[in-house]
Formats: structure tokens, sequence, C-alpha cells
């Protein structure tokens, strides 16, 4: 007899080995979703750290804010006002340039250790000596690694002192310490333990936290798993859901299927069609949250064709199909939006009304000289909705003879090659806006000091594109250290009123939004703009 | 002689995973990938991405880097990945065990059916069950594993509601089965948990099923050719003119000749299975291998990059070995 060689049965002992193949227990074994758990489908691509000092992006804070806490906390629905948290009542002093924070005295972390203020201001510190992207905010208002101990200090147990290194608004600086992952307070004796090489427990804290947030991490397994789990002693009282379990998916198909099983509670990332079907579904709902940064078309103002004004007026005013965009490819992933200052703030200006008009474009471009059009390239990330917005702006570009080739690459890539000014069209997504403030935006997109190559400004977008504007700078800068709120709101509206008249690298198509789905058993969750989404007061209903 | 003969394959191997290292390394260094830009963030200033940079060591010359790594290499660290934190044999130490466990049922799945299906096809050569096998094999080899696994998501999982979802094991059991060998089945057999047991298999079945009719689809084609060049052979006549039963003449003399070259193709699946069935775990949402390899790849995460490459590259090597060894067991001249 060989290895290979079939079991002799007889007829009946065969059919009695399927049936009991096919009756046993594993097979028929219903899922449900556990009362006091969160079961999370998102994508994971941009979670690479969990270190306050090093994560970049909404999702590292949606994670960071519900494992540690802030001194202050924005509104989901009102994020320009901000709420007391870690802090109890906070004054600013020094005509703007002091910020004095009284803490609480009954915060613990995780650890049991009680959380005092030389925390929060070595917290702070520590970002700065790091030096890695969250840093690049607190640079921008004038802090120095050098520096920091002076003027990030407590003055007692419980008392922080900020002192700004330059004039700025200390609202803005607030609303940083609300909504920022790098202002989130963190333990330093368990993290300095944890210190490899004097790194000040940067490896460590990639893959740990050491907070005192709502939630302590259980499990975090990069792109694959997170596990929150409740902390019994947080301050405000424990969390409702013993559980949040996010699991990295990044096929909208697959997330669709887990919603309509009941296997998840909330998913990101569906694409528009499976939003739509979802929608009508009465177990599901869905929920958009508009973010403050932007979907925009930019071109390299350093470039020759895209030098002359006349050109990127054509192509960033007439040649977008704007409606077309938002009312279609855009439905679950932005709002019509065209200015780089987002809606919803007081210094916001409504909608200059652009919209496609190749007719308007082929003058401007016979005006300089490109009658026939001329050959471009447009560089876009490969992934929704990026690609179908270079697709309906290259059938747009072609209205006026532009012959547009679509490259399409890694974020990396995409942004690699905007950061080294060598693009021509980009398709993108950015923009600030993480704080309710004119400036965080206007920074972000169009703000730009120095418009040499060797300047190598690369957070700014106004400088990646390549075009500097002397006037609106100074605007930008003035508005920042213009104590009166009138007189700000309106240099704010000069400073957006200037970016319509002169047309600079790039152009605003939609507001992001997030969409979620959520199940309706899911009660208190409420997305945050910023993406500080706090999961502490969530809880799961019966099914009806 | 013995001696030498072993030390030439070792040495061998070693320059095979020499060669495979420095191509991987040259081959990622000239991608258009930038890992700084993926720690520190499309928005960093210049002094932030300076400082990345140097930090990776990027700043030195190629072959610096190289010497660099393979001299951590030889004290067995595989260094540090970007797109984890962890160290690279950690997360390799993790992810492997996933895909070995998916692997081995498909291959599993794929040996019970493609094996038996290819010898009915040979003997019954021209006849239905020989069409039939040919049809099955064109399905399994045509259609895309991407569509497949759609398909059976929708059918068995949304439908039916027989097979589990995404991933390894539902939500809900999530962190519960501590990790002794990384094989969640067992694992969950170790920590006698009966509900997270029943949910791994159920998810483990489908992803398995969907790869198993790909390698279904190789072998039953490869048998059926092994077995129709044996069956012509003038010693299968001579069985059956000596009066044998057919299932003698088949299986006792025809399939025993075949073992060497289906050990072969076996163990090539197998590698090809473990190497990583990137499609099949995008699908499924399973923490594998293929998976690891591919986000590291997008990343330009080269510790990730190489140590997945030198370990595809030990992984065949083993089963050359391994198929080496089996040949002795399955044919007498080999082992003379």
């Amino acid at each position: 007899m060989t290895p290979f060689d079939l079991p002799r049965l007889s007829r009946r002992q065969w059919w009695c080995a399927a049936a009991a193949a096919l009756g046993s227990g594993p097979l028929h074994a219903q899922p449900t979703t556990a009362a006091d758990q969160l079961l999370v489908g998102m994508s994971m691509n941009n979670l690479l750290s969990l270190d306050p000092a090093a994560a970049t992006g909404l999702d590292a804070l949606a994670v960071g804010c519900n494992l540690y806490d802030s001194l202050l906390e924005t509104e989901a629905q009102e994020p320009a006002r901000l709420m007391p948290a870690l802090a109890r009542v906070w004054d600013v002093r020094q005509s703007g340039r002091r910020l004095v924070f009284q803490l609480r005295e009954d915060v613990r972390f995780a650890s049991g250790k009680p959380l005092l203020a030389e925390h929060a201001a070595w917290s702070m510190q520590r970002v700065l000596k790091l030096n890695l992207a969250p840093a690049s905010v607190w640079k921008s208002y004038g802090f120095t690694a050098a520096r920091v101990h002076s003027d990030i200090q407590a003055t007692d147990p419980f008392t922080l002192q900020i002192d700004l290194p330059q004039p700025t608004d200390p609202h803005l600086v607030l609303l940083t310490l609300a909504t920022s992952m790098s202002a989130l307070v963190l333990d330093r004796d368990v993290i300095l333990a944890n210190e490899s090489r004097g790194d000040q427990g940067a490896a460590w804290l990639t893959t740990h936290a050491a907070g005192s947030g709502a939630f302590t991490l259980q499990t975090w397994r990069p792109k694959e798993l997170l596990i929150l789990r409740r902390q019994p002693a947080h301050w405000r009282g424990a969390a409702r859901l013993q559980r949040v379990v996010m699991r990295h998916m990044t096929e909208s198909q697959t997330l669709r299927l887990m919603l309509s099983r009941g296997d998840l509670d909330l998913a990101s990332g569906l694409s528009a069609p499976d939003v739509k079907a979802l929608s009508r579904r009465a177990d599901l709902a869905v929920e958009s949250v508009r973010r403050g940064n932007i979907y925009y078309v930019a071109v390299n103002a350093r470039h020759p064709t895209f030098a002359d004004e006349r050109v990127r007026r054509a192509v960033l005013r007439h040649l977008i199909d704007f409606e077309g965009l938002t009312g279609s490819v855009l439905t679950s992933f932005g709002q019509a939006h065209q200015r780089p200052v987002p809606a919803g703030l007081p210094a916001s200006l409504p909608s200059p009304g652009y919209r496609l008009d190749a007719l308007q474009a082929r003058q401007l471009l016979a005006e300089a000289g490109l009658a026939n059009g001329f050959d471009t390239t447009i560089r876009v990330m490969a992934e929704a909705p990026f690609t179908a917005i270079a697709t309906s702006l290259q059938a747009t570009l072609g209205q006026a003879g532009i012959r547009a080739r679509i490259q399409p690459g890694t974020g990396n890539q995409v942004y690699g090659a905007m950061r080294e000014r060598k693009f021509e069209i980009i398709v993108g997504r950015g923009g600030g806006g993480a704080e309710a403030h004119p400036h965080s935006s206007l920074r972000a997109l169009v703000y730009n000091p120095d418009n040499r190559d060797s300047a190598k400004l690369t957070n700014f977008q106004g400088w990646r594109t390549g075009h500097a504007d002397p006037t609106l700078n100074a605007l930008i800068e003035q508005a920042l250290i213009e104590p009166d709120a009138q007189r700000q709101q309106a240099l704010y509206q000069q400073a957006q009123q200037r970016v319509h008249e002169t047309v600079g690298g790039m152009q605003a198509i939609a507001a992001v939004t997030d969409t979620h789905v959520v199940r309706r058993e899911v009660q208190g969750y409420v997305g945050h703009p910023s993406g500080a989404t706090r999961l502490r007061d969530v809880f799961k209903r019966a099914p009806a | 002689m013995k001696a030498r003969s072993w030390l030439r394959g070792a040495a061998g191997i070693g320059t095979s995973l020499l060669c495979l290292l420095v191509l991987t390394f040259v081959i990622g260094r000239v991608m258009p990938l930038d890992p700084v830009l993926a720690i520190v963030g499309p928005d960093a200033d210049r002094s932030t991405y300076e400082q990345v940079y140097r930090q990776l060591g990027l700043d030195q010359p190629l072959w610096v880097q190289f010497g660099r790594y393979l001299l951590s290499l030889a004290q067995g660290d595989l260094g540090q990945a970007l797109l984890t934190g962890n160290p690279v044999t950690s997360d390799l130490l993790r992810v492997l065990p996933a895909t070995a466990e998916l692997a081995t049922l498909a291959l599993l799945i794929g040996v019970l059916l493609g094996v038996p299906l290819g010898v009915l096809a040979a003997t019954h050569y021209g006849r239905w069950p020989d069409h039939l096998a040919r049809v099955l094999g064109l399905l399994g080899h045509s259609t895309p594993v991407f569509w497949f696994g759609m398909m059976g998501l929708l059918v068995f999982y949304a439908w039916l509601g027989w097979a589990g979802g995404i991933g390894r094991i539902g939500l809900a059991f999530e962190g519960n089965v501590p990790t002794v060998t990384g094989l969640l089945t067992l694992d969950a057999i170790i920590a006698g948990d009966g509900a997270a047991w029943r949910s791994a298999m159920r998810h483990l079945l489908l992803p398995a099923a969907v790869l198993g009719l790909h390698t279904m689809a190789y072998l039953s084609r490869m048998t059926r050719s092994f077995m129709l060049a044996q069956l012509s052979q003038e010693y299968i006549l001579t069985a059956r003119v000596k009066g044998l039963t057919e299932r003698q003449v088949v299986w006792g003399h025809a399939f025993r000749n075949i073992r060497v070259q289906l050990l072969t193709i076996v163990a090539l699946a197998y590698g090809g299975l473990l190497e990583g069935a990137v499609l099949t775990e995008t699908v499924f949402g399973w923490p594998g291998f293929g998976s690891y390899l591919t986000g590291s790849l997008l990343l330009g995460d080269m510790n990730a990059v190489m140590g997945s490459v030198l370990v595809i590259g030990v992984l065949f090597v083993s089963l050359n070995l391994l198929t080496d060894a089996l040949y002795r067991v399955f044919d007498p001249r080999a082992a003379a």
C-alpha cells in the first residue's frame, strides 16, 4: 500500500462521513457583535506611529485622543469653541504673549501616577527636541528646542505657563493645544523607563502608549489591528464601551459586506456607490464630517508654461468642472468649496462661483500665445477620488486644446515630486485646517515668505507651487497679530479676496469630508472635524 | 567526499542568498520611493526631513549602507521596519505563521482534490471525466483569484453565512487568544477557547479554498500529464496482461512512478503559496506575508523588504532540500 492509496470505505461509511462534516457546528456558528465592543473597519495605511511627537494625520489623532488627554478640547459641533479638559481654567496674559493653565488635581495616568503640570511641559518640550513632523506647528509659533525649557514650564505642580516667543494670535495657539496630536500629555516616567539610546522613548512609543486617556492600548499591530481597552479609573468616569477593536481594511466591497452582515459597527473609506447602497438600509446610518482641508488642483508656477498668470487662470479657474466633480465623483468625499479658508468661520467668504468655461479659457490661452494648447502631465495618487478628478480634469483641459497625460503614483511619489517642485499639475489633498482658524489654512496653502529654491519651505504648499505674493503674505502676517477680532476678520477676508484676484498655484475644488457608515445601535458617536473623535461616551443599545 | 559536497552545497546557497540581497538592495535604492517622506509625512519642513534622512543613514554611500546591513545581519539583526516600528524579525515571526496556516490548508485542499482529479482525467482520457477535469482546470487557472475571493465572500459569507468574513478571526474575538504558535486555529485549541476556534476556522476555510482551487487546477493538469506518460509505458501493459486489477495498475504502478515529479511541483506550489498570495490576502484582509511585503515595498521600507526577500530565499532553499530528502524515500535510485 502506498501513502497515496485511497481509504477503503463502504458507501454507507462515506455518506456518514460527509453528513458529519456538513453538520458539524463550526460551519454554522453565527457571528454577533458584542454589546460592549465597538467594531471598526478602516484603512490604517496612514497610521504608522502612535507617538504624539512623530505621528501625522487624522487617523493617528483619532487614536491618540482616546489614549491621552489634552489641556483643552473643542466641541465637534462647534470646533472654534474651547472646552476645559486637563486644564480647569486658562488665562491669556501680557498682551497675548503668556498663557497660563490651571490643571485638574484628580487626574492620574493609567500607570496610577498623578498627572502634573511638569508632565505637560515635558511632553511639549519632547516634541521640539525630537523635531519630527508635529514639531512644525510649534516652530511656526517661534518655539525652538534650545529655548523651550524656559518658554514652556510648570510654575507649580498644577500650573503650566507658556510664553509665546513671538507675537501671534493666542487663540490660534489654544486651538492647537486642543486639536494637535503633539499637545497630548504623556506619562514621562513610564516613557523614560523605556528610553533607548537617549531617544526619549521614541522607539517604544511608536507601538506603545502611556497616557491618561479614557482608553489604554491593548493591542497594536500596524496595518492589521488596534484594540483599545477602557481605563476604568479615568477621571471623567469609565468609558461606556469595554473595548474598541479597529481592523485595517481597505476594500470597500468587503467593508460593505461586513456592515451588511452585522460584523462591523462602523466603517470608513467606502466608495460612493457602496455608501449609496448602504444608505438605503434602515439599520445603518451614513454620517459625513467636514474637515478643514481641501481637495485641490495645483500647478507649478515655476514651470515656464504656468509662470504666465493667464495660463494659471485658464486652467485653475475655467477648466475645472467644479459642479460636475462635487455632484458625482466627490459625493462621499467632499463638499463644494473654492476658497482656501474653510466655510463656517467668522472670516469665511461666500463661494466666488468659479465654473467650467472652456471658451473663456481658450481666450486666455490665446492671449498667452498658446492658442493651440500645450502638452502637460497631471500627477495623481492612484486611488479614489484622485484618479477620477484627474480623469475629469484631463477631459476639460482637452476642451481648450491642452493635452494632458495622467501619471499615477503613490502618495510618496506624488507629494515627493511636489516637495521637489518637479511637477506640472497635481491633483491632491491637504492644507492645514486642523484648527478652526483662518491662519491654519492660509499658512498651509498660500503663504510663501521665500520663493527661492534654496529656501526649501517644503511644509508650505505655497512654496511647493512656486508662487509668492508679498501683498498676500503681509496680509496673512498682519492678521495673525491683529488683537481686534473685527479688524482681524476683515484682514482675513482681504487675504481671501487677494487670492481670488491674483491666481496663485493652487485652486480648491472641495472641502474634504470623511464619510462613515454606522450601525444604528451605536449611540453617541460624533465625528470631530479636526479628527479628535473621542469614544468615551459612545455606547451600543440593544438592536430593535 | 560527502563533507566536501555538503560544503559546496552550502557555499552555493550562501552565494545565491547574497546575490539576492545585493539585487534587492540595489533595486530598492533606485526605486522612486522616499522612505523619509513615509516617516515624516508630506508636510514636514526641511530640517525635520534632513534629520530623519541622516538618522536612516541615507546620507552614506550605497556600499557603506549595504555593508552596515550585512554586519547587522551577521549578528542576526534584520533591522527596524519603518512600516511598523518593530524589529523586522518580530514582524516576520508574526506574519509568516498567518500565511503558513493559510498556505498549508490551501495546499492540502489543492493536493487532495487536484491529484485524484488528474489521475481520474488520465485514466478516463478523452471521456467526460477528462473533459470535466479540463474545464475545472481552466476555471481555476483563468479566473482571477480576486474575483473568486469576492464571489466567495458574496455567496458563502454574505448570502449563506457559512464562512467567516474578513481577517483571521471575528472582530469580537480579536486579542482574546494568546499567541503561542502564531497559528490561530492551533492557539485557540491551546487556549481551550472553542468559540474562538470556530470563528478562526470559519475565517480560514474560504480563503484557503479559493487559493486551493488555483493549486488544484495546476496540480490536476500536471498529474494528468505525468500519468498519461506512464500509462502508455510497456510495463503498464505487462501489468494488465498479468491480470492485475485496474486499481493496482493505476495506483500501485503508474502513480508510484510519478511521485518524484509530483513532489517537485507540490513543493514549488507550496513555495509559491508561502511567498505570499497578495491578492487573496488583500480581499480577505489576511495579515500575512504577502501583504507585509507589498506594503513595505510601496513605502520604500527596505529593511522589511530585504528581510522578506531573505526569508523567501531561505524558504525556497529549505523546500528544495526537503524535496531532495524525500526523493531518496520515493526513489531508491536517488538514495543509492
